[in-house]
């Protein structure tokens, strides 16, 4: 096996909410403002529902086959040419998804905090590190999110509660009367897309030291994530409305940037940036470790650390290419990301394999 | 002793990377704006005008020594966006134009009378300026507000900006400016500002005490949309307030009943304000609900308000008082502007959802034409340290 770790179900659990997060806490109320007005908290629970399904799927799916992660059983339920292809799409998926989050990092702190600066600069900093880290294994970064995660979730938590004197909830009603059940649909696909990275799990059953607790880590993560996630978005509601909370970018650095308390808690931002840039760079981690992963069991290497360095340079390159500027960025998240993630990686293939297998009878009955 | 060359090595590489970043910005390299002014000049160019700190003059320690010198500097130039003219005026500040510390935002008469909409984007989109900063119009030019200068404050926008802090009238921050200006339904309205006396400035040296005009503010600026269309003074702006039920503090003077010609004065603790919109499918009338509570402080009177029969008819005279005030604001609101101040199309959203679709393209004419029916209760809860008027003038 390339990666020789084992981590438990706590650490599993970690891993997988600092998978989702940090990042989507500060920007998803944005989108389902837009889509779905002040229905958009509804979006969240639906999203999270779909979440869930999508836990199911992979967590079902990786456990019929014991050892293998979502690179290798492929070949296992359709052959092994088409399930090679199967893998290498989703190496791509891992490949061009990191890079995305990797240019959303470096996006953030340019178009807030330095705009003077270039953004690779942002990006390359965070990628040696995370470089560092993948060569150190799973087990590494890990430990080091067990630092890092409550930190953030208890900056998240304080943040959202400084911030309640600005909150109205009467900006949340009406409740789902006017605009219908479509546009609320239509804000759950982003979130949906987000939280579905859940999928991950397929990689991550493995690595658990006791793989019959992938169920419960699946679920008790997603419903983590999307607890947060819900109280993020009813928070940017309460204080922004549905209008001016879809004019942000980041309707959660808004809502930090509104914290003023008796004339000496405010400016917090520095709160945001630390929220950001180590929720992000475990998130980075992760992904860009399952990249480097998959490379390597899909070249049936003995070990994936030799081609940390190389995906990694293809991560960088490929994030600066693939937008012009953060409008294009938005855009791309925005209308493109969804339907590509969800319908294809999170449960078009899943669900394809899963039936597969089922129907072809392959993988032990679960143990 | 190749981890210590390593750790030396890291040591000297952070002295060089440590010490400093891109995009930073010492102090002494920045020109703090502590209050913006935008006016509306020809050719419907913007006229940007930025109340500037001067540096040293707000460090501590300065004892006066050098007299009578201002601590603030005063700027302004026009341009075709906020940004143009901000960029304008970089040219003539030696630093660079620092925006996370301005206090106030000021729209002049003109400019507001055309629409803010054109000028608010930037303040909306730039990271620097933020979003708790007050904004209000001027009754006249934004520039001559700025131009002023403060006795009691360093700067007349910190001056100004603390005024809008006590809330003593509405004030409202760029927040929720934007967010009134975006909801359909709501009407936006900001402080007004204006120049007026505001004291007598003495000193030991002067033959005769000089006025020092000073910038206040002095009511309340009405929009239709993002266009002024009026405005509500210091007493309409009380009504306003019991209103929106938003700042329910003030003090509500009264005649006594016993002794018309004297009056009596209720310090408001709290209150609140609800509104129940009804709808029929033809007319449109709301139920405004307010409820107060204070302590009686002042009594010129001599009644005795120990007798309950006395304080239920005095509560009543309060509550009287209140219903009046409030008309007073929802009467200008509606027949003298026709435009919705109060939320009342956002309370009506909410309880009718589905009419609100029909209704909204015209909601400032339907409010016009909406009835309100007022229920005041006033509840004297406190006395001060008397509780009886003590009979000297007998």
């Amino acid at each position: 096996m390339p990666e020789g770790g084992k981590i438990d179900g706590k650490q599993a659990i970690f891993l997988m909410v600092s998978m989702v997060l940090p990042t989507t806490f500060f920007f998803v109320a944005s989108v389902t403002a837009h889509l779905a007005k002040q229905d958009g908290w509804i979006s969240i629970l639906l999203a999270t529902l779909g979440a869930l399904l999508i836990a199911w799927l992979a967590v079902s799916l990786g456990l019929r086959f014991p050892g293998k992660t979502l690179f290798q059983f492929p070949e296992v339920i359709l052959g092994r040419w088409p399930g090679k292809v199967v893998a290498l799409l989703y190496i791509w998926w891992y490949i061009h998804m990191t890079a995305e989050i990797l240019r959303q990092s470096g996006s953030f702190m340019v178009s807030v905090f330095m705009p003077e600066t270039p953004i690779i600069v942002f990006e390359l900093l965070i990628m040696a590190i995370a470089a560092y880290t993948v060569r150190n294994g799973l087990e590494v970064f890990t430990r080091v999110n067990q630092i890092i995660l409550p930190l953030v979730l208890g900056l998240v938590i304080i943040m959202n509660i400084l911030a309640t004197p600005e909150m109205n909830l009467r900006r949340l009603l009406p409740v789902f009367m006017e605009n219908g059940a479509v546009p609320v649909i239509k804000g759950a696909v982003m979130p949906a897309a987000w939280m579905g990275e859940i999928v991950t799990m397929a990689v991550l059953i493995p690595y658990l030291n006791k793989a019959k607790e992938a169920y419960r880590v699946a679920v008790t993560a997603t419903l983590i994530t999307g607890f947060f996630i819900l109280a993020a978005q009813i928070g940017d509601l309460a204080i922004f409305g549905p209008e001016v909370t879809a004019g942000w970018l980041f309707p959660g650095l808004n809502k930090i940037r509104m914290i003023h308390l008796a004339n000496f808690l405010e400016r917090l931002e520095p709160i945001a940036m630390t929220i950001w840039i180590a929720g992000g760079f475990v998130k980075i981690s992760l992904f860009y470790w399952v990249a480097a992963l998959g490379s390597a069991q899909w070249l049936e290497l003995k070990d994936y650390k030799p081609l940390v360095l190389p995906v990694g340079v293809i991560l960088l390159a490929l994030s600066i290419m693939v937008h012009e500027s953060i409008l294009g960025l938005l855009t791309f998240l925005g209308t493109f990301w969804g339907p590509y993630a969800l319908t294809l990686f999170q449960v078009g293939i899943p669900l394809l394999l899963l039936v597969v297998a089922v129907l072809r009878g392959q993988g032990g009955a679960r143990h | 002793m190749k981890k210590l060359l390593a750790c030396l090595f890291l040591l000297v590489i952070m002295t060089v990377v440590i010490s400093g970043c891109w995009s930073r910005k010492e102090m002494s390299e920045l020109a703090i704006v502590l209050g913006a002014g935008v006016d509306r000049a020809p050719d419907d160019q913007v006229r940007l005008t930025l109340q500037l700190a001067k540096p040293g003059a707000f460090t501590a320690g300065g004892e006066g020594g050098g007299g009578k010198e201002t601590p603030t500097w005063v700027v302004s130039e026009t341009g075709k966006t906020v940004l143009d003219a901000q960029r304008k005026l970089a040219g003539r500040i030696s630093r660079h134009i620092y925006w996370a510390h301005d206090v106030i935002l000021v729209f002049g008469e003109e400019a507001a009378r055309h629409g803010v909409l054109r000028y608010t984007n930037y303040f909306y989109r730039t990271p620097q300026s933020r979003e708790t900063m007050w904004i209000m119009v001027a009754k006249g030019e934004a520039k001559d507000i700025l131009e002023t200068h403060s006795q009691l404050e360093k700067s007349s926008a910190q001056d100004i900006g603390y005024l809008a802090r006590a809330k003593t009238g509405y004030s409202v921050n760029f927040k929720n400016f934007i967010v009134m200006l975006s909801t359909r339904g709501a009407n936006p309205i900001a402080s007004r500002v204006d120049i007026v006396e505001r004291g007598i400035t003495q000193g030991p040296e002067q033959e005769k005490p000089t006025i020092h005009k000073g910038a206040a503010l002095t009511g309340t600026a009405v929009f239709r949309k993002d266009k002024l269309v009026g405005w509500l003074d210091e007493s309409e702006t009380r009504g306003l307030l019991w209103l929106r039920g938003e700042v329910l503090k003030g003090v509500i003077t009264t005649p006594s009943l016993a002794e018309p010609d004297k009056e009596i004065s209720m310090d408001v603790i709290r209150g609140s304000t609800e509104v129940q919109p009804q709808y029929d499918g033809e007319s449109v009338w709301f139920n405004v609900k307010i409820v107060v509570e204070g302590d009686l402080l002042e009594q010129q009177s001599g009644e005795e308000i120990l007798d309950r029969e006395v304080r239920e008819a005095l509560e009543k005279e309060i509550a009287r008082e209140i219903e009046e005030k409030t008309r007073l604001a929802l009467e200008k609101a509606q027949r003298e502007y026709g435009v919705d101040i109060f939320d009342f199309g956002e309370a009506f959203h909410r309880k009718y959802p589905k009419d609100w679709l029909e209704l909204k393209d015209r909601w400032d004419e339907v409010f016009a034409g909406a009835g309100v029916d007022f229920t005041v209760e006033a509840h004297i809860r406190y006395s001060g340290l008397q509780s009886r008027r003590t009979a000297l003038e007998e």
